[in-house]
């Protein structure tokens, strides 16, 4: 009778024991789940999706404790149902986490893209600007830093790497600012409509003594690069012409590389000159020589320096980097040369235009 | 009953013998997580992102396995000790791995710096040699403004060097370097346009 209860103590430990060994599959939702974790921390859900990334997580160490809890019993006792139903719900909750971060990343590719792109119309404005007045000096320099940094944020922007693509486009802005404010600084002088008064004033009066004097007469528009000849005050030719390298600024001192302006005469006619053909005008005038020492009690003359001089109107070509002269082609100089004399006026002036039809112009200008 | 006592003994002796082998690996576990430690204070995060993740995916279902036996009865944590045991020395593994990546991607960035300098020398150089007649003298200085603005933005690439953003570091120096070398080609065209006409 004993023998026969310790037979069956051990038969009914035998049953249990091989019962262990058949255990009930773990649901695939599992290790669905363990990719789909990966799936979110590498899509970047705890940058993009923070809270619900947290609750997720939650969620998902929920099931995982009710799959643990399953697995600590012997096989036999084990039941699945819960853990399947848990592990679903967070795979739910993953994809929708995953749709999220997606569309939080376009949003912000779109935002950037938006903002590169008007970043790069500003400096794809700027250039024609600085082609249309020949500036190239400091504009140019912090163009180029913007556009090194540009290219450096399209690349962010096209990596998703969106972290730290605000500062760079600042950085970017900050440059083009220093670029406008140089471009405004030179135009600034061309937009007041009292400077451009002035300026019209003194082209009607050249033209009225050109009509008066039945002579010649040149009419220089520095912004349009244009050289106007004028007969009995008819407009007989026009020619374009080369500037100074900051030619569009006002001469103030020797070395300062600007054309002047104001009212002159030509002095003297060279036809052998090292440019072809010259005709020096009579710069510096009396109105010049007041500015200079104007300025020069400001301060605002570099030590060692004169008023300057020797500005002609010459040939050799009129590509604009002369050191204040105006530069004509060689042709258009033999054309001159043969109509004007000395004594004939020449007024050099910024513009005519207002600062209304001058913009119209920037806008329109393509290369 | 003299056979009921003796299974009982037995009995006692096996829950016993289970039971001395249910102590949790807490010092494997200890060690595991220090070593992943030292691997993130090394720099992995940046150089070796997805092999810490698994490091500690590694290690949470070393701590899962821990977890599972810890409510069984019958305890049994030889598996999860070596679990803790391959992420201790895959940890220390890649611990040792990261000087040599962050070293390589800092090589990469001092190359590329070197690559851009070399182009901006280049650019120089050419901008000497290039035909100066007609027309040229308002490129020319064009050039010479858009080579001062590279000459500019290239100290931005040592910053980047000293922060560790060695990949930032590589993006800026190889814009440089592309920028240069666009103003050497437009000087090499047109010097060979000259000699065409010649």
């Amino acid at each position: 009778m004993k023998r026969r209860s310790g037979k069956k103590f051990i038969a009914l430990f035998l049953v249990l024991f091989l019962g262990s060994c058949k255990t009930p599959p773990v649901p695939p939702e599992v290790e669905r789940a363990k990719a789909q974790e990966n799936d979110l921390w590498r899509a970047g859900a705890l940058l993009y999706a923070p809270e619900e990334y947290a609750r997720y997580l939650e969620t998902s160490r929920a099931a995982k404790n009710e799959l643990i809890k399953q697995k600590a019993k012997i096989g036999w006792f084990r039941k699945y149902q819960d853990v399947q139903a848990a592990y679903r719900g967070v795979l739910a909750e993953g994809e929708e986490i995953l749709r999220k971060v997606q569309q939080e990343k376009d949003t912000k590719s779109k935002d950037f893209g938006r903002q590169l792109e008007f970043v790069g119309g500003r400096i794809a404005k700027l250039k024609r600007v600085i082609l249309k007045m020949n500036e190239n000096g400091l504009v140019r320099k912090s163009l180029v830093q913007a556009e090194v940094l540009s290219q450096e944020a399209e690349l962010m922007r096209r990596e998703e790497k969106f972290t730290g693509l605000s500062e760079k486009i600042r950085a970017i802005e900050a440059h083009l600012s220093r670029a406008e404010e140089e471009v405004f600084s030179i135009l600034a002088r061309y937009a007041d409509e009292s400077q451009v008064e002035r300026w019209r004033a003194w082209a009607e009066e050249t033209i009225a003594e050109s009509r008066r004097r039945g002579g010649a007469a040149i009419i220089v528009t520095k912004f349009d690069r244009r050289l106007t000849l004028y007969q009995k005050g008819v407009p007989k030719a026009v020619f374009n012409i080369g500037l100074g390298k900051f030619g569009l600024s006002d001469k103030l001192y020797a070395g300062d590389e600007a054309t002047p302006e104001g009212r002159y005469k030509i002095v003297k006619k060279n036809p052998s000159s090292r440019f072809y053909k010259a005709l020096l005008i009579d710069y510096p005038n009396e109105k010049d020589r007041r500015e200079f020492a104007e300025a020069k009690k400001k301060g605002l003359i570099p030590a060692g320096r004169g008023i300057g001089g020797l500005i002609e109107i010459h040939g050799g070509g009129n590509d604009s980097l002369t050191n204040g002269c105006i530069a004509l082609e060689n042709e258009a100089m033999d054309a001159l040369f043969s109509e004007v004399g000395i004594g004939t006026p020449v007024t050099i002036v910024g513009t005519l235009e207002s600062a209304a039809e001058l913009l119209a112009s920037l806008k329109h200008f393509e290369p | 009953m003299k056979n009921f006592f003796k299974l009982a003994v037995v009995g006692i002796f096996l829950v016993s013998l289970f039971s001395s082998c249910a102590k949790q690996p807490t010092e494997a576990i200890d060690a595991a997580k220090t070593a992943i430690a030292a691997a993130e204070k090394e720099g992995a995060a940046i150089y070796s992102a997805d092999e810490l993740k698994k490091l500690n995916d590694d290690l949470q279902a070393a701590l899962d396995e821990v977890n599972t036996q810890s409510k069984k009865f019958f305890k049994g944590f030889g598996t999860a000790k070596e679990m803790l045991a391959k992420v201790q020395a895959d940890a220390e593994a890649l611990k040792a791995a990261v000087p040599a990546k962050k070293e390589a991607a800092k090589n990469a960035a001092l190359q590329a710096q070197t690559d851009a300098q070399a182009a901006i020398t280049e650019a120089k150089a050419m901008l000497e040699q290039a035909p100066k007649g007609k027309g040229t003298k308002a490129d020319i200085e064009a050039m010479k403004s858009d080579i001062a603005g590279l000459e500019a933005s290239f100290p931005e690439i040592q910053a980047a060097i000293d922060a560790e953003d060695f990949l930032g570091a590589s993006a800026k120096a190889a814009t440089i370097k592309e920028k240069a070398a666009a103003i050497t080609e437009q000087i090499k065209a047109a010097i060979e346009k000259v000699k065409g006409k010649k």
